[in-house]
Protein backbone atom coordinates (compact mmCIF):
# COMPACT_ATOMS: atom_id res chain seq x y z
CA UNK A 1 0.00 0.00 0.00
CA UNK A 2 1.21 3.33 -0.95
CA UNK A 3 2.20 5.82 1.67
CA UNK A 4 1.19 8.73 -0.67
CA UNK A 5 -1.81 9.74 -2.33
CA UNK A 6 -1.31 9.60 -6.21
CA UNK A 7 -2.75 12.44 -8.07
CA UNK A 8 -5.18 11.05 -10.89
CA UNK A 9 -3.39 12.62 -13.91
CA UNK A 10 -0.63 11.27 -16.44
CA UNK A 11 3.14 11.48 -14.94
CA UNK A 12 5.10 13.72 -16.59
CA UNK A 13 8.84 12.50 -15.45
CA UNK A 14 8.88 9.24 -17.71
CA UNK A 15 10.92 7.38 -15.16
CA UNK A 16 9.02 7.83 -12.52
CA UNK A 17 5.55 6.46 -15.37
CA UNK A 18 7.58 3.72 -16.19
CA UNK A 19 8.64 2.75 -12.85
CA UNK A 20 4.26 2.75 -11.68
CA UNK A 21 3.69 1.25 -15.02
CA UNK A 22 5.67 -1.75 -14.05
CA UNK A 23 4.50 -1.84 -10.62
CA UNK A 24 0.59 -0.97 -11.69
CA UNK A 25 0.94 -3.89 -14.57
CA UNK A 26 2.48 -6.11 -12.14
CA UNK A 27 -0.50 -5.90 -9.75
CA UNK A 28 -3.56 -5.72 -12.23
CA UNK A 29 -2.17 -8.67 -13.77
CA UNK A 30 -2.49 -10.29 -10.10
CA UNK A 31 -5.76 -8.96 -9.57
CA UNK A 32 -6.82 -10.75 -12.92
CA UNK A 33 -5.80 -14.10 -12.10
CA UNK A 34 -7.11 -14.00 -8.55
CA UNK A 35 -10.33 -12.92 -9.94
CA UNK A 36 -10.74 -15.95 -12.15
CA UNK A 37 -9.47 -18.33 -9.89
CA UNK A 38 -12.00 -17.05 -6.89
CA UNK A 39 -14.91 -17.15 -8.81
CA UNK A 40 -13.81 -19.86 -11.10
CA UNK A 41 -14.67 -17.97 -14.28
CA UNK A 42 -12.56 -16.63 -17.91
CA UNK A 43 -11.31 -13.67 -18.54
CA UNK A 44 -8.55 -12.06 -20.05
CA UNK A 45 -6.08 -8.43 -19.96
CA UNK A 46 -4.31 -6.68 -22.88
CA UNK A 47 -1.92 -4.43 -22.27
CA UNK A 48 -0.18 -2.03 -25.24
CA UNK A 49 2.69 0.31 -23.81
CA UNK A 50 5.37 2.57 -25.57
CA UNK A 51 7.66 0.27 -23.04
CA UNK A 52 6.99 -2.78 -25.28
CA UNK A 53 6.73 -3.80 -29.02
CA UNK A 54 4.56 -6.76 -27.78
CA UNK A 55 1.38 -6.59 -25.66
CA UNK A 56 1.32 -8.08 -22.09
CA UNK A 57 -0.92 -10.48 -22.11
CA UNK A 58 -2.96 -12.69 -19.41
CA UNK A 59 -3.45 -15.37 -19.01
CA UNK A 60 -1.02 -15.78 -22.12
CA UNK A 61 -1.53 -15.64 -25.84
CA UNK A 62 -3.34 -18.56 -26.35
CA UNK A 63 -5.83 -18.23 -23.81
CA UNK A 64 -6.69 -14.90 -24.27
CA UNK A 65 -7.33 -15.63 -27.40
CA UNK A 66 -9.90 -18.33 -26.16
CA UNK A 67 -11.50 -15.94 -23.88
CA UNK A 68 -12.29 -13.41 -26.96
CA UNK A 69 -13.22 -15.90 -29.28
CA UNK A 70 -15.85 -16.58 -26.35
CA UNK A 71 -16.75 -13.04 -26.47
CA UNK A 72 -16.81 -12.28 -29.92
CA UNK A 73 -19.08 -15.29 -30.12
CA UNK A 74 -21.99 -13.31 -28.16
CA UNK A 75 -24.33 -11.19 -29.72
CA UNK A 76 -23.58 -7.89 -30.43
CA UNK A 77 -26.28 -6.39 -27.56
CA UNK A 78 -24.90 -8.62 -24.82
CA UNK A 79 -21.35 -7.50 -25.67
CA UNK A 80 -22.02 -4.15 -25.18
CA UNK A 81 -24.28 -4.52 -22.07
CA UNK A 82 -21.32 -4.40 -19.81
CA UNK A 83 -18.91 -2.62 -22.12
CA UNK A 84 -17.24 0.56 -20.84
CA UNK A 85 -14.63 2.64 -21.85
CA UNK A 86 -12.70 5.11 -20.00
CA UNK A 87 -15.30 8.12 -20.16
CA UNK A 88 -17.97 5.71 -19.43
CA UNK A 89 -16.18 4.46 -16.39
CA UNK A 90 -15.19 7.38 -14.88
CA UNK A 91 -18.48 8.60 -15.45
CA UNK A 92 -19.80 5.98 -13.09
CA UNK A 93 -17.67 6.62 -10.76
CA UNK A 94 -18.63 10.29 -10.41
CA UNK A 95 -22.13 9.31 -10.62
CA UNK A 96 -21.52 6.84 -7.32
CA UNK A 97 -18.99 9.52 -5.38
CA UNK A 98 -21.91 11.79 -5.99
CA UNK A 99 -24.09 9.75 -4.05
CA UNK A 100 -22.09 8.81 -1.22
CA UNK A 101 -21.54 12.20 -0.82
CA UNK A 102 -25.00 13.19 -0.61
CA UNK A 103 -26.07 10.51 1.73
CA UNK A 104 -23.00 11.91 4.01
CA UNK A 105 -23.65 15.15 3.73
CA UNK A 106 -27.82 13.80 5.00
CA UNK A 107 -25.97 11.82 7.44
CA UNK A 108 -23.84 14.80 9.24
CA UNK A 109 -26.56 17.47 9.16
CA UNK A 110 -28.46 15.13 10.80
CA UNK A 111 -25.60 14.34 13.74
CA UNK A 112 -25.41 18.08 13.78
CA UNK A 113 -28.77 18.79 14.41
CA UNK A 114 -28.73 16.44 16.82
CA UNK A 115 -26.30 18.18 18.73
CA UNK A 116 -28.48 21.57 18.62
CA UNK A 117 -32.02 19.55 19.54
CA UNK A 118 -30.09 18.41 22.79
CA UNK A 119 -29.01 22.21 23.44
CA UNK A 120 -31.88 23.46 23.21
CA UNK A 121 -33.28 20.87 25.44
CA UNK A 122 -31.17 22.55 28.18
CA UNK A 123 -31.80 25.79 27.45
CA UNK A 124 -30.04 27.05 24.03
CA UNK A 125 -32.70 29.54 22.37
CA UNK A 126 -33.78 29.53 18.64
CA UNK A 127 -33.19 33.40 17.99
CA UNK A 128 -30.13 32.39 15.86
CA UNK A 129 -30.86 29.54 13.66
CA UNK A 130 -31.95 30.04 10.33
CA UNK A 131 -35.04 28.97 8.50
CA UNK A 132 -33.33 25.83 7.18
CA UNK A 133 -32.11 24.95 10.13
CA UNK A 134 -35.46 25.13 12.42
CA UNK A 135 -36.87 22.84 9.52
CA UNK A 136 -34.27 20.54 10.16
CA UNK A 137 -34.60 20.55 13.89
CA UNK A 138 -38.60 20.17 13.66
CA UNK A 139 -38.39 17.14 11.42
CA UNK A 140 -35.78 15.86 14.25
CA UNK A 141 -37.67 16.92 16.77
CA UNK A 142 -41.03 14.49 15.20
CA UNK A 143 -38.38 11.92 14.18
CA UNK A 144 -37.50 11.70 18.33
CA UNK A 145 -41.14 12.41 19.40
CA UNK A 146 -42.65 8.98 16.93
CA UNK A 147 -39.80 6.85 18.68
CA UNK A 148 -40.62 7.57 21.99
CA UNK A 149 -44.30 7.22 21.32
CA UNK A 150 -43.85 3.96 19.84
CA UNK A 151 -41.49 3.09 22.56
CA UNK A 152 -43.99 3.89 25.49
CA UNK A 153 -46.87 2.25 23.97
CA UNK A 154 -44.71 -0.95 23.59
CA UNK A 155 -43.78 -0.24 27.38
CA UNK A 156 -47.41 0.04 28.41
CA UNK A 157 -48.20 -2.73 26.86
CA UNK A 158 -45.66 -4.86 27.96
CA UNK A 159 -46.89 -3.43 31.43
CA UNK A 160 -50.17 -3.91 31.52
CA UNK A 161 -50.11 -7.81 30.16
CA UNK A 162 -48.39 -8.35 33.44
CA UNK A 163 -49.88 -9.85 37.31
CA UNK A 164 -51.05 -6.92 38.96
CA UNK A 165 -50.02 -6.77 42.73
CA UNK A 166 -52.26 -6.05 45.26
CA UNK A 167 -51.29 -2.56 46.95
CA UNK A 168 -49.77 -1.24 44.62
CA UNK A 169 -52.37 2.36 44.78
CA UNK A 170 -51.32 3.20 48.04
CA UNK A 171 -47.59 4.45 46.91
CA UNK A 172 -46.86 7.80 47.17
CA UNK A 173 -46.32 9.64 43.65
CA UNK A 174 -42.30 10.27 45.07
CA UNK A 175 -41.86 6.35 45.15
CA UNK A 176 -43.63 5.64 41.69
CA UNK A 177 -41.61 7.63 39.90
CA UNK A 178 -38.87 6.69 41.98
CA UNK A 179 -39.19 3.04 40.74
CA UNK A 180 -40.27 3.98 37.27
CA UNK A 181 -37.44 6.74 36.79
CA UNK A 182 -34.77 3.96 36.89
CA UNK A 183 -35.75 1.94 34.15
CA UNK A 184 -38.61 -0.68 33.30
CA UNK A 185 -36.25 -3.65 34.91
CA UNK A 186 -38.49 -7.31 34.83
CA UNK A 187 -41.80 -5.26 36.43
CA UNK A 188 -41.96 -7.44 38.62
CA UNK A 189 -45.93 -7.04 39.91
CA UNK A 190 -45.76 -3.16 39.11
CA UNK A 191 -48.80 -2.02 37.94
CA UNK A 192 -49.16 0.36 34.65
CA UNK A 193 -48.26 3.48 35.80
CA UNK A 194 -50.11 6.44 34.91
CA UNK A 195 -47.54 9.97 34.69
CA UNK A 196 -48.52 11.58 38.16
CA UNK A 197 -49.21 14.98 36.93
CA UNK A 198 -51.50 15.14 34.07
CA UNK A 199 -49.59 17.73 31.99
CA UNK A 200 -51.95 19.62 29.87
CA UNK A 201 -51.75 22.18 27.41
CA UNK A 202 -50.93 24.75 29.93
CA UNK A 203 -47.70 23.17 31.19
CA UNK A 204 -45.61 25.84 29.97
CA UNK A 205 -47.65 28.40 32.43
CA UNK A 206 -47.88 26.40 35.95
CA UNK A 207 -44.97 24.47 37.85
CA UNK A 208 -46.39 20.57 37.32
CA UNK A 209 -46.63 18.27 40.39
CA UNK A 210 -43.89 16.06 39.25
CA UNK A 211 -41.42 19.36 39.02
CA UNK A 212 -41.93 19.55 42.33
CA UNK A 213 -41.23 15.71 43.57
CA UNK A 214 -38.15 15.48 41.11
CA UNK A 215 -36.67 18.65 42.70
CA UNK A 216 -37.14 17.26 45.97
CA UNK A 217 -35.48 13.38 45.19
CA UNK A 218 -32.80 14.46 43.16
CA UNK A 219 -31.07 10.86 43.20
CA UNK A 220 -33.88 8.59 43.33
CA UNK A 221 -34.82 9.51 39.82
CA UNK A 222 -31.76 9.58 37.43
CA UNK A 223 -31.45 7.08 35.52
CA UNK A 224 -27.57 6.69 36.29
CA UNK A 225 -25.17 8.03 38.34
CA UNK A 226 -26.70 10.72 40.68
CA UNK A 227 -23.55 12.56 41.28
CA UNK A 228 -23.51 14.50 37.85
CA UNK A 229 -25.62 17.99 37.97
CA UNK A 230 -28.90 17.67 37.97
CA UNK A 231 -29.70 18.84 34.61
CA UNK A 232 -33.18 19.08 33.35
CA UNK A 233 -34.86 18.61 29.71
CA UNK A 234 -36.00 21.80 28.45
CA UNK A 235 -34.74 24.16 31.03
CA UNK A 236 -35.62 28.38 31.19
CA UNK A 237 -33.99 29.46 27.77
CA UNK A 238 -37.03 31.48 26.81
CA UNK A 239 -37.59 32.81 30.38
CA UNK A 240 -41.29 32.65 29.59
CA UNK A 241 -41.49 28.84 30.80
CA UNK A 242 -39.56 27.32 33.83
CA UNK A 243 -38.52 29.78 36.57
CA UNK A 244 -34.98 30.04 37.15
CA UNK A 245 -35.81 28.76 41.08
CA UNK A 246 -35.29 25.10 40.01
CA UNK A 247 -31.66 25.43 38.90
CA UNK A 248 -29.18 24.39 41.98
CA UNK B 1 -27.75 6.04 12.27
CA UNK B 2 -24.15 4.29 13.00
CA UNK B 3 -22.61 2.00 10.39
CA UNK B 4 -21.71 -2.15 12.03
CA UNK B 5 -18.34 -2.32 11.64
CA UNK B 6 -17.19 -4.51 8.57
CA UNK B 7 -14.89 -7.07 9.02
CA UNK B 8 -11.86 -5.10 7.67
CA UNK B 9 -9.10 -6.53 5.53
CA UNK B 10 -8.89 -10.57 5.77
CA UNK B 11 -6.40 -12.53 4.31
CA UNK B 12 -8.05 -15.08 2.34
CA UNK B 13 -6.79 -18.23 0.45
CA UNK B 14 -6.43 -17.86 -3.48
CA UNK B 15 -8.95 -20.56 -3.86
CA UNK B 16 -12.37 -20.89 -6.12
CA UNK B 17 -14.96 -20.06 -3.25
CA UNK B 18 -17.06 -22.21 -1.88
CA UNK B 19 -20.18 -20.47 -0.51
CA UNK B 20 -22.42 -19.21 -3.97
CA UNK B 21 -23.00 -16.00 -1.96
CA UNK B 22 -19.77 -14.99 -1.00
CA UNK B 23 -18.87 -15.82 -4.56
CA UNK B 24 -20.89 -13.33 -6.14
CA UNK B 25 -20.28 -10.34 -4.11
CA UNK B 26 -16.30 -10.78 -4.84
CA UNK B 27 -16.97 -11.02 -7.90
CA UNK B 28 -18.65 -7.74 -8.48
CA UNK B 29 -16.59 -6.10 -6.20
CA UNK B 30 -13.35 -7.38 -7.26
CA UNK B 31 -14.72 -6.99 -10.83
CA UNK B 32 -15.24 -3.10 -9.79
CA UNK B 33 -11.73 -3.17 -8.08
CA UNK B 34 -10.44 -4.42 -11.41
CA UNK B 35 -11.52 -1.65 -13.83
CA UNK B 36 -10.74 0.64 -11.59
CA UNK B 37 -7.27 -0.09 -11.31
CA UNK B 38 -7.15 -0.25 -15.09
CA UNK B 39 -8.72 2.97 -15.49
CA UNK B 40 -5.92 4.51 -13.37
CA UNK B 41 -2.84 2.88 -14.90
CA UNK B 42 -4.81 4.38 -18.42
CA UNK B 43 -4.38 7.46 -17.12
CA UNK B 44 -1.06 7.69 -15.20
CA UNK B 45 0.92 5.98 -17.82
CA UNK B 46 -0.63 6.60 -20.71
CA UNK B 47 -1.17 3.30 -22.06
CA UNK B 48 -4.08 1.43 -23.97
CA UNK B 49 -5.69 -1.62 -22.11
CA UNK B 50 -8.77 -3.88 -22.50
CA UNK B 51 -10.25 -6.29 -19.90
CA UNK B 52 -13.20 -8.90 -20.46
CA UNK B 53 -14.42 -10.85 -17.85
CA UNK B 54 -16.97 -13.25 -17.64
CA UNK B 55 -18.87 -13.03 -15.03
CA UNK B 56 -20.65 -16.49 -12.62
CA UNK B 57 -23.85 -15.94 -14.68
CA UNK B 58 -22.56 -16.01 -17.80
CA UNK B 59 -22.82 -12.72 -18.62
CA UNK B 60 -19.72 -10.49 -19.74
CA UNK B 61 -18.11 -7.34 -18.51
CA UNK B 62 -15.12 -5.53 -20.49
CA UNK B 63 -13.39 -2.19 -19.88
CA UNK B 64 -11.32 -0.92 -22.69
CA UNK B 65 -9.19 2.29 -23.24
CA UNK B 66 -9.86 3.69 -25.85
CA UNK B 67 -12.23 1.42 -26.48
CA UNK B 68 -12.35 -2.72 -26.07
CA UNK B 69 -13.50 -3.58 -29.48
CA UNK B 70 -10.25 -1.52 -30.95
CA UNK B 71 -7.56 -3.42 -28.94
CA UNK B 72 -9.32 -7.14 -29.55
CA UNK B 73 -8.82 -6.13 -33.11
CA UNK B 74 -5.65 -5.19 -32.81
CA UNK B 75 -4.78 -7.85 -30.46
CA UNK B 76 -6.20 -10.64 -32.83
CA UNK B 77 -5.54 -9.44 -36.34
CA UNK B 78 -1.66 -8.91 -34.62
CA UNK B 79 -1.98 -5.55 -37.20
CA UNK B 80 -0.82 -2.16 -35.52
CA UNK B 81 -3.26 0.47 -35.52
CA UNK B 82 -3.89 3.13 -38.48
CA UNK B 83 -1.59 5.68 -37.67
CA UNK B 84 -3.91 8.61 -39.59
CA UNK B 85 -4.16 12.01 -38.58
CA UNK B 86 -7.96 11.74 -37.68
CA UNK B 87 -7.08 9.00 -35.36
CA UNK B 88 -4.76 11.11 -33.56
CA UNK B 89 -7.53 14.36 -33.38
CA UNK B 90 -10.15 11.68 -31.87
CA UNK B 91 -7.42 10.87 -30.00
CA UNK B 92 -6.84 13.84 -28.72
CA UNK B 93 -10.58 14.95 -28.11
CA UNK B 94 -10.53 12.02 -26.17
CA UNK B 95 -8.18 12.43 -23.50
CA UNK B 96 -8.71 15.62 -23.03
CA UNK B 97 -12.45 14.72 -22.12
CA UNK B 98 -11.17 11.98 -20.02
CA UNK B 99 -8.62 14.92 -18.37
CA UNK B 100 -11.40 16.74 -16.97
CA UNK B 101 -13.35 13.99 -15.79
CA UNK B 102 -10.80 12.68 -13.68
CA UNK B 103 -9.94 16.00 -12.30
CA UNK B 104 -13.91 16.16 -11.73
CA UNK B 105 -13.79 13.07 -9.68
CA UNK B 106 -10.79 13.72 -7.93
CA UNK B 107 -12.85 16.70 -6.64
CA UNK B 108 -15.39 15.20 -5.94
CA UNK B 109 -14.11 12.19 -3.80
CA UNK B 110 -11.75 15.11 -1.64
CA UNK B 111 -15.47 16.17 -1.05
CA UNK B 112 -16.55 13.10 -0.15
CA UNK B 113 -13.61 12.75 1.95
CA UNK B 114 -13.94 15.74 3.78
CA UNK B 115 -17.29 15.24 4.68
CA UNK B 116 -16.65 11.70 5.92
CA UNK B 117 -13.59 13.53 7.99
CA UNK B 118 -16.79 15.82 9.61
CA UNK B 119 -18.79 13.02 10.19
CA UNK B 120 -16.10 11.62 12.35
CA UNK B 121 -15.65 15.03 14.39
CA UNK B 122 -19.35 14.75 15.07
CA UNK B 123 -19.13 11.73 16.34
CA UNK B 124 -16.17 12.34 18.57
CA UNK B 125 -18.25 15.10 19.74
CA UNK B 126 -21.29 13.41 20.86
CA UNK B 127 -19.33 10.53 22.42
CA UNK B 128 -18.24 13.31 24.39
CA UNK B 129 -21.52 14.96 25.06
CA UNK B 130 -22.98 11.63 25.98
CA UNK B 131 -20.14 11.24 28.85
CA UNK B 132 -21.78 14.21 30.74
CA UNK B 133 -24.12 11.85 31.46
CA UNK B 134 -27.72 13.47 31.17
CA UNK B 135 -30.48 11.38 31.38
CA UNK B 136 -32.31 11.94 28.52
CA UNK B 137 -29.53 11.59 25.93
CA UNK B 138 -29.51 8.25 26.46
CA UNK B 139 -30.71 5.98 23.43
CA UNK B 140 -34.88 5.76 23.53
CA UNK B 141 -34.20 2.09 24.80
CA UNK B 142 -32.67 2.37 27.73
CA UNK B 143 -35.20 5.31 29.44
CA UNK B 144 -37.62 4.15 31.49
CA UNK B 145 -41.32 4.96 31.58
CA UNK B 146 -41.90 8.07 33.40
CA UNK B 147 -38.13 8.64 31.96
CA UNK B 148 -39.72 8.63 28.05
CA UNK B 149 -42.97 10.64 29.07
CA UNK B 150 -41.06 13.72 30.57
CA UNK B 151 -38.91 13.34 27.24
CA UNK B 152 -41.68 13.35 25.25
CA UNK B 153 -43.41 16.41 27.10
CA UNK B 154 -40.06 18.36 26.57
CA UNK B 155 -40.01 17.79 22.98
CA UNK B 156 -43.19 19.11 22.15
CA UNK B 157 -42.38 21.92 23.95
CA UNK B 158 -39.73 22.19 21.93
CA UNK B 159 -41.49 21.22 18.68
CA UNK B 160 -44.35 24.35 19.31
CA UNK B 161 -41.10 26.71 19.91
CA UNK B 162 -39.88 25.52 16.68
CA UNK B 163 -42.96 26.30 15.15
CA UNK B 164 -43.36 29.46 16.83
CA UNK B 165 -39.88 30.92 15.58
CA UNK B 166 -40.49 29.61 12.09
CA UNK B 167 -43.57 31.47 11.84
CA UNK B 168 -41.91 34.77 13.74
CA UNK B 169 -39.34 34.44 11.16
CA UNK B 170 -42.12 34.03 7.99
CA UNK B 171 -43.73 37.26 9.02
CA UNK B 172 -40.35 39.30 9.90
CA UNK B 173 -39.04 38.13 6.35
CA UNK B 174 -42.50 39.45 4.92
CA UNK B 175 -42.32 42.85 6.31
CA UNK B 176 -38.69 43.07 5.69
CA UNK B 177 -39.80 43.19 1.85
CA UNK B 178 -42.68 44.75 2.49
CA UNK B 179 -41.21 47.89 5.12
CA UNK B 180 -37.58 47.73 5.70
CA UNK B 181 -37.37 46.23 8.89
CA UNK B 182 -34.53 44.43 10.15
CA UNK B 183 -34.16 41.28 7.94
CA UNK B 184 -34.18 38.38 9.75
CA UNK B 185 -31.16 35.23 9.77
CA UNK B 186 -33.46 33.77 6.99
CA UNK B 187 -32.09 35.46 4.83
CA UNK B 188 -28.34 35.50 5.96
CA UNK B 189 -27.96 32.13 6.27
CA UNK B 190 -28.86 31.37 2.75
CA UNK B 191 -26.02 33.95 1.68
CA UNK B 192 -28.30 36.19 -0.20
CA UNK B 193 -27.00 39.18 0.36
CA UNK B 194 -29.33 41.89 1.28
CA UNK B 195 -29.33 45.51 2.49
CA UNK B 196 -27.19 46.65 5.54
CA UNK B 197 -25.71 43.89 6.43
CA UNK B 198 -24.71 44.96 9.69
CA UNK B 199 -28.26 44.65 10.86
CA UNK B 200 -27.51 41.17 10.43
CA UNK B 201 -26.27 39.49 13.51
CA UNK B 202 -23.86 37.10 13.26
CA UNK B 203 -24.51 33.59 14.00
CA UNK B 204 -23.84 32.68 17.82
CA UNK B 205 -23.72 30.09 20.25
CA UNK B 206 -25.10 30.25 23.59
CA UNK B 207 -24.66 26.57 24.82
CA UNK B 208 -22.09 26.67 27.51
CA UNK B 209 -20.74 23.61 26.38
CA UNK B 210 -19.05 22.76 23.62
CA UNK B 211 -20.26 24.33 20.73
CA UNK B 212 -20.85 21.86 17.39
CA UNK B 213 -20.19 23.98 14.28
CA UNK B 214 -23.97 23.94 13.10
CA UNK B 215 -23.25 26.04 9.50
CA UNK B 216 -25.87 28.10 8.07
CA UNK B 217 -25.35 25.80 4.81
CA UNK B 218 -28.27 27.52 2.46
CA UNK B 219 -30.13 23.66 2.27
CA UNK B 220 -32.93 26.17 1.04
CA UNK B 221 -36.09 24.55 2.01
CA UNK B 222 -34.13 21.84 4.92
CA UNK B 223 -32.28 18.81 4.19
CA UNK B 224 -34.81 16.39 5.16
Amino acid sequence: MTRKKVKLAFIANDSARKATFKKRKKGLMKKVSELSTLCGIDACAIIYSPYESQPEVWPNTAGAQRVLTQFKRMPEMEQSKKMVNQEGFIRQRIAKAAEQLKKQCKDNREKEMTEVMYQCLTGRGLQNLAMADLHDLGWLVDQNLKEIHKRIDSLKKSASSQVVAPGGSSKSATSEMARNGGGQGPGAGQQEQKPVVDLGADAMQSRPQWFTDWVNNPNENMGFGGDDQMMLPFGDGHGAMWSSAFFP
Amino acid sequence: MAKKPSMGRQKIKIAKIEIKNHLQVTFSKRRSGLFKKASELCTLCGVEISIIVFSPAGKVFSFGHPNVDSIVDQFLSRNPPPNTTTRHLIDAHRNASVRDLNSQLTQILNELEAEKKRGETLDHMRKLASQRKYWWEKPIDELGLNELEQLRDSMEVLKKNVTNQTDKLFVEDKLFVEGNVNPSPFFSANGIAMVDSAEIKPYQMNASSTPPHVQNIGYGHGFF
